[in-house]
């Protein structure tokens, strides 16, 4: 069975996706700006559990410290 | 102070006057990629919102669009791994439903379905360099790797697709 060379696909793919208009349709600023201004994602329960269990570790077990630094 | 200093800095206006500079170029280098316009539009707010976030990360001396333009290849390419293939299918444009002499309807959405299911990595140096005919340079550039990295996986991507198309039976006129 004959195969494309490599014109052939060139010229397939040129045909299956016709040009594409490069032109932006409006002034994308204020979208940007309300995203900017979107609050960032709350932390979740889990990851402030964690902070604490940590450091509540750390502070009833100081000497842990050194095995973390040494696993670091 | 020069804007992209004051950009550097985190100020709100500079930034304002560096997106209605690039924006166009930004939307233009997008919708070639993923060839919609409206995801272009929001990957274009996308890419513009994280380059204000990484504003920290821009040297002040360096050239705005080209690092613009990187991350925003970057967003386009994660949204064509995540999507599936066939989400991606594009609309017959009018005027393109009677037989077409070149490739009928159902051959040319087979090509598009065989390339979408191309590695995204692939996918987009060869839809700038074959489609688009950018340059290698430019592609690479976009990309941030080397012209013979372009030059390899545009070739692989169009043996990949040759492959493909002639498991489907999809021949040349």
């Amino acid at each position: 069975m004959k195969e494309y060379d490599d014109r052939e696909i060139r010229e397939a793919l040129k045909q299956s996706f016709p040009p594409s208009n490069p032109e932006l349709g409006r002034d994308l600023w204020l979208a940007v700006l309300r995203k900017l201004d979107a609050r960032p994602a709350p932390v979740p329960w889990y990851d402030w559990a964690l902070l604490g269990l940590s450091a509540g570790v750390l502070v009833f077990f100081p000497r842990l410290v050194l095995v973390f630094a040494y696993h670091l | 102070m020069d804007l992209r200093q004051r950009f550097a800095r985190g100020e709100i206006d500079a930034f304002e006057t560096l997106v209605r500079q690039f924006q166009g170029n930004i939307y233009a280098w997008i919708v070639r990629i993923v060839r919609d316009p409206s995801i272009a539009e929001d990957l274009t707010v996308e890419t513009l919102w994280r380059v204000y976030r990484a504003r920290h990360h821009f040297r002040p001396d360096g050239n705005f669009g080209a690092w613009a333009r990187r991350i925003a290849t970057n967003l386009a390419i994660d949204y064509l791994r995540r999507k599936r293939p066939e989400e991606t299918l594009l609309a017959e444009p009018a005027g393109m439903s009677q037989p077409d002499r070149v490739l009928q309807r159902e051959t040319r959405q087979k090509i598009q379905l065989a390339f979408r299911r191309l590695p995204a990595k692939l996918q987009v140096p060869a839809m700038l360099a074959l489609v688009e005919e950018r340059s290698y340079e430019e592609i690479a550039d976009a990309l941030g790797t080397s012209v013979g990295a372009v030059k390899h996986r545009v070739f692989r991507a169009v043996r990949l697709l040759r492959e493909r198309l002639t498991k489907l039976g999809v021949r040349p006129e």
